[in-house]
């Protein structure tokens, strides 16, 4: 479990984080997604104890990371994949970081085999590839069998195989109970392998929900487009609190905040006519947009008769 | 590929400086520039005192009655500064390993992954400083014996006048020699730490302890000397009669106490720079 309160981080004089409070909960894949710049890695930096927050707590399993008694036990992260010493074999660098918490050998090669880099556990880091690297990044996050994981856009450089593989092993590791964060820009990427989504902008939480709820709550969620000859009188009646309703041809409408059950029933009632009645579901992408775009536009100084065109 | 999970929980236990440690020599010995490194201090230092025996065994003068020998590399001085004529050589690489030692995580990012798996970070600076030394004082008397065995040998198969292991001050002078080379490596791996960079912290390195004595030396007035001789090389020779650039004051047991506090100095601005500053 990952509780986050308060937290903001300041660069100068740009907030990357602003006052971000949410709990990452054990058992499901948390995805954490927000466009370039939204403040993921940082967050993510300041989970670890890399970056000291400017206000507010990290904790993790209810203390600071840097309290933990066997800190790869406790939290295992791929924060940047490149970090590596390019001279080291893959290898020599997993018992290095193991030995800090006592890990020997056999799990080094136990995770070197999980992660499929036996064959090139002797070479040189700086040899492998991007994919390869997030290998070598993930082994590392899993050396010693830690509660919470972190990986900070883990796919960035895997093949398609590489990509399915790291779905399957999120999903699995979530399964056994683990706390797993991922991070990413992409809602394409999240939306097959996420539980849950906390979605950030500017350095502040828009969305913290299921990825079911997420979908109704953003302002793109769910419509019901209605086709009737009688549309006219149709939508006065719909009209009123939480409903939104938008025209685009005669005869033609779109209805958000209620649902195509209701409106059919109230047609009836009115003994109005109704030849189409559609529920439409937003993607998950294009909510994120939404969303994140309105982040922009809130945050944006952009004058206000452009905002209008 | 497997998608596996490996059955029986990982046992793993409480991370402590000793496994710090542990975790630091493993990355020291595992990188082949620590080796060759190592290799390149003691060729180096053995090379020159054998050249320097070699070429310099008519002029090389019987050890005077203090046991100072004074004179310059190559030449002009007694048996044992001749033999450690590589000192100077030795000195300035040790501290540019250092250095790499002290940055090079900067360099690759490193450092996070060294952080993260050590959050108490004075532990990795401690770490850090104990894996270079038990690379170091092994090359150090290497480097040292060697080249006093070797140019010993070179000075009296020449019937030159050579320094014995029982002679006053030659035991303190060839482990004060270990001890500065040391001391050297570590004052590099805490301004490597420091300064977060290989280029700026060898250029303090190799400025501090070559450039600075002997401009200073040069340029300031002799009121400075006072100063000067708290340098870390003119600090040494007051244990290694001919590690220095510029005649120390200072006595034997000051000396070692001054080059202690420098490397003290280093260590502990290493660990408050990593400790307060973001990674
Ligand atoms: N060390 C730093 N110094 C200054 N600004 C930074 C630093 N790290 C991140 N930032 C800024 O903070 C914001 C958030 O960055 P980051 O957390 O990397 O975003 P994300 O991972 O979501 O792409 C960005 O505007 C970025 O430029
Ligand atoms: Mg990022």
């Amino acid at each position: 479990m990952i509780e986050l309160r308060h937290l903001t981080k300041t660069y100068g004089t740009k907030v990357a984080v602003d006052g971000i409070t949410a709990t990452i909960r054990p058992g499901v894949v948390t995805g954490f997604l927000g466009p370039n710049g939204a403040g993921k890695s940082t967050t993510m930096r300041m989970i670890v104890g890399l970056d000291r927050p400017t206000s507010g707590t990290a904790l993790v399993n209810g203390h600071p990371y840097a309290t933990s008694r066997a800190p790869l036990a406790e939290v295992g992260a791929l924060l940047d994949a490149k970090a590596v010493d390019s001279g080291r074999s893959a290898r020599n660098h997993l018992l290095a970081l193991g030995a800090t918490v006592g890990i020997g050998r056999r799990r080094v090669d136990e995770v070197l085999a999980q992660v499929g880099l036996s064959e090139v556990a002797h070479k040189a880091a700086g040899s492998f590839s991007l994919g390869m690297g997030q290998r070598l990044g993930i082994a590392a996050a899993l050396l010693a069998d830690p509660a919470v994981l972190l990986l900070d856009e883990p796919v960035n450089g895997l093949d398609l195989d590489g990509i399915q593989w790291i779905r399957d092993l999120l999903t699995e590791l979530a399964g056994e109970g683990r706390t797993v964060l991922l991070s990413s820009h992409l809602m394409s990427e999240m939306q097959l392998v996420a539980d849950h989504l906390l979605v950030i902008g500017q350095g502040r939480i828009l969305a913290d929900s299921s990825i079911a709820d997420f979908i109704e709550e953003s302002p793109g969620g769910n419509a019901v487009v209605v086709v009737s000859p009688d549309a006219g009188r149709l939508a006065a009646l719909l009209a009123g609190d939480g409903i939104s309703l938008t025209t685009r041809e005669p005869g033609r409408f779109e209805v958000r905040g209620t649902t195509s059950a209701a409106i059919g029933d109230l047609a009836a009632e009115h003994g109005l006519r109704v030849h189409e009645l559609t529920p439409v579901t937003a993607s998950l992408e294009s909510a994120y947009l939404e969303l994140t775009r309105d982040s922009v536009e809130y945050t944006a100084t952009v004058p206000t008769h452009e905002l209008a065109a | 590929m497997t998608t596996t999970l490996p059955a029986p929980a990982t046992r793993v236990r409480p991370q402590t400086l000793t496994r710090a440690v542990h975790s630091e020599w493993i990355k020291t010995r595992s990188l082949r520039s620590t080796w060759v490194g190592m290799a390149a201090v003691a060729v180096v230092m053995i090379g020159f005192g054998a050249i320097a025996s070699a070429v310099s065994t008519g002029s090389v003068q019987p050890p005077g009655p203090g046991g100072s020998d004074g004179g310059g590399p190559f030449g002009g001085g007694g048996p044992l500064s001749t033999v450690l004529t590589g000192s100077t050589f030795a000195v300035l690489l040790i501290g540019v390993l250092g250095s790499l030692a002290g940055a090079r995580e900067y360099g690759s990012r490193m450092i996070t992954a060294s952080v993260v798996s050590v959050p108490r970070r004075w532990q990795v600076v401690v770490a850090k400083a104990v894996a270079l030394s038990a690379a170091v004082i092994p090359t150090a008397l290497i480097a040292v014996l060697g080249s006093y065995a070797a140019g010993t040998a070179i000075l009296s198969a020449n019937d030159a006048p050579t320094a014995s292991l029982t002679d006053d001050d030659v035991l303190t002078t060839l482990f004060g020699m270990v001890g500065y080379i040391t001391a050297i490596a570590l004052i590099g791996l805490g301004l490597g730490i420091l300064l977060r960079s290989v280029a700026g912290s060898i250029g303090a390195v190799v400025g501090g302890i070559l450039i600075l004595p002997n401009i200073a030396g040069a340029l300031l007035p002799d009121s400075w000397d006072t100063i000067l001789r708290f340098l870390p090389s003119s600090a040494a020779s007051a244990f290694t009669a001919v590690a220095a650039a510029g005649d120390s004051k200072l006595g034997a047991a000051a000396g070692v106490a001054v080059l202690a506090i420098w490397v003290a100095a280093a260590v502990v601005a290493a660990v408050v720079s990593l400790s307060r500053r973001d990674v």
